[in-house]
């Protein structure tokens, strides 16, 4: 039972992490970035590459994956969002384009072959009875603390505010003051460098392979849909509603069942209550 | 119903000249072209869907899908004749269909995006644990019944496949229901407002689709003969349906069966030059450029060019 909430709670910790970053955009830009697990795996390749190929200090390697996957965000918006002029459909198709192109790139760069990644800290420790490694408590650690900085950022600074303006209505922050342009510019950098950073936890907690995009994907989408957009806590929530769900199902059903109640919570909430639980009413 | 005779004059060219292929091509590329017709019948079957009524499927595979492990399992663990089999397969598509279409009720948009991507990751997760031994767990179903035997008679049954179902799209998208699928797709209050059942409309729509993608995916297993859940319920697969769609020209017949041709040729015309990951890279980004160019597809470029030609002609 213990070992489960331990279990539970590092695991929603991830999750969380890899969600927010994806909620960002949702709530701010108003659009589905499919191509959201990609940044995970740039983030997570990059890693790779700076501090197993190149042997640099691991702290500077999460920090050189972050400031790609912000370029890699910053770079989208303007060479996608901004050309096709906030048309959705067209964005997601792109998106999802650009993300099967990335994973093309990334074959290439890397090869087809799975990579392990190893640990970032190094180490395992017992908590009631349950072996833990440092490297997912450290993910998890980490998930809190960008957490709850987010949380102040957007609650507390002006920049932050501005952001849930655009948000919550584009022209009447334009009408503010506000530069909506500048202020989707700046969430789709904070969410590619939330996204690279979560892509080196992932990894390390799972391993580095082209196709590796699609499942922290759908947690993400798991996670928007059933929280409901524009709601940081509620993406925290329910990302310990989903890590539980799995873990429970994991440990007391069957692991390869670990998914379908995800997909199952997805479809029930879609249809029953499409804002989410902890969603804002409005929806488009 | 606004047919005219050279629209019979193009169907009869494009009949004429792929019923002449197999002689002038070789065997190799002939196995190529039955690709493209595959992925041109479930490239028009999302675009029954989600091209002409805007709700975007992104859970396609999980209608072709269950097509194809419907008549596999039923006539490799039932022995079930084929002839049985695949209009069974296309009835539970249909029913499959049916619960697609029940969240299309509440939701549009980006949500019924996400809702459809959910269905194929279930199915796909499904499909491993649930009954394995007849569905073959992880590893699929291997050594299905083949319908014909040599790539010369593959390509005339999907050829005559794909042909049958294009023309009665084609028919269909002509009448005043196809009128209503698309204003659909452009507004759906305004149809409602105009004393429409939209939600007739859409059923309609979903059953339709999911009717074509039955009928692929059965005949589709048939041919490759094996089928494995991460073949099918895959984001890669649903990438090729929707991107051909949208190459070719959404909300329109010939639009997907040009961009399941264009795209299948482009990856297969790369391999001598690009013989390694890049050909992937490559496609995808002549994807993305393409799209981006002109979201409404080869078509559209199509068309200026001849309404160019014309004016240039005029003057």
């Amino acid at each position: 039972m213990l070992q489960i909430i331990i279990q539970g709670l590092l695991l929603s910790g991830l999750y969380a992490l890899i969600a927010v970053g994806f909620t960002l955009i949702f709530s701010v830009g108003r659009v589905l970035n499919l191509a959201y697990g990609a940044y995970l795996m740039i983030g997570g390749y990059a890693f790779f590459f700076f501090s197993q190929q190149l042997g640099l200090p691991i702290l500077l390697g999460v920090i050189l994956a972050g400031v790609l996957g912000c370029l890699a965000g910053l770079l989208k918006y303007r060479l996608l969002v901004i050309p096709l002029k906030g048309d959705h459909v067209a964005i997601e198709i792109s998106t999802l384009i650009l993300a099967v192109v990335i994973q093309a790139g990334i074959v290439l760069l890397f090869g087809d072959s799975p990579k392990v990644l190893l640990p970032i800290v190094p180490g395992v420790t017992q908590i009631a009875g349950a072996s833990v490694t440092f490297n997912i408590l450290t993910a998890t650690l980490v998930s809190w603390a960008i957490l709850i900085s987010l949380y102040l950022f957007i609650k507390k600074t002006h920049l932050g505010r501005a952001m849930q303006a655009v948000s919550m209505d584009k022209k009447g922050a334009a009408i503010s003051g506000v530069n909506p342009d500048h202020i989707n510019m700046l969430t789709w950098g904070i969410s590619g460098t939330l996204g690279a950073v979560a892509g080196v936890f992932f990894a390390s907690y799972t391993q580095l392979s082209p196709s590796m995009w699609v499942a922290p994907l759908i947690i993400a989408v798991a996670v928007v849909i059933v929280g409901g957009i524009g709601s940081i806590i509620g993406t925290l929530i329910v990302a310990h509603i989903i890590g539980f769900m799995e873990v429970i199902a994991v440990a007391e059903i069957a692991p390869e069942l670990r998914g379908v109640f995800t997909m199952l919570l997805i479809i029930a909430v879609l249809i029953i209550r499409p804002q989410g639980l902890f969603g804002r009413e409005e929806i488009q | 119903m606004n047919i005219r005779w050279y629209h019979f004059a193009l169907w009869a060219a494009f009949m004429a000249v792929m019923f002449a292929l197999p002689e002038f091509v070789s065997r190799g590329t002939l196995r190529t072209v039955i690709f493209a017709n595959f992925l041109a019948i479930f490239a028009i079957s999302w675009d029954v869907l989600s091209g002409r009524t805007g709700y975007i499927s992104f859970g396609h595979p999980f209608l072709i899908g269950i097509g194809a492990y419907t008549t596999a399992i039923l006539t490799k663990r039932f022995d079930v004749a084929i002839e049985a089999s695949i209009p069974i397969a296309v009835i539970v598509t249909m029913i499959a269909g049916f619960i697609v279409f029940l969240p299309a009720l509440r939701i549009k948009g980006s949500y019924f995006a996400l809702v459809t991507l959910a269905f194929m990751e279930l199915m796909y997760q499904l499909v491993q644990v649930i009954r394995p031994d007849l569905t073959g767990g992880t590893r699929g179903i291997s050594g299905i019944q083949g319908i014909t035997r040599g790539a010369v008679n593959g390509y005339y049954l999907s050829l005559t496949l794909l042909l049958v179902v294009a023309v009665t799209v084609w028919l269909v998208m002509r009448t005043r229901v196809g009128t209503a699928l698309s204003a659909i797709g452009m507004n759906e209050e305004s149809v409602r407002g105009s004393g429409l059942d939209t939600t007739k409309l859409k059923l309609f729509a979903f059953l339709f689709s999911a009717l074509i993608a039955g009928l692929g995916g059965a005949f589709y297993a048939h041919y490759v003969g094996a089928i494995a859940p991460r073949a099918l319920f895959d984001i890669n697969f649903l990438f090729t349906i929707i991107v051909a769609a949208l190459i070719g020209g959404a909300a329109t017949t010939a639009g997907p069966i040009i961009g399941a041709f264009f795209l299948t040729f482009l990856l297969e015309y790369l391999r001598p030059y690009l013989p390694g990951a890049e050909r992937y890279f490559i496609y995808g980004g002549v994807a993305l450029l393409l799209y981006m160019y002109q979201p409404k597809g080869i078509i559209a470029l199509l068309e200026t060019m001849k309404d160019r030609i014309i004016r240039r002609s005029s003057t």
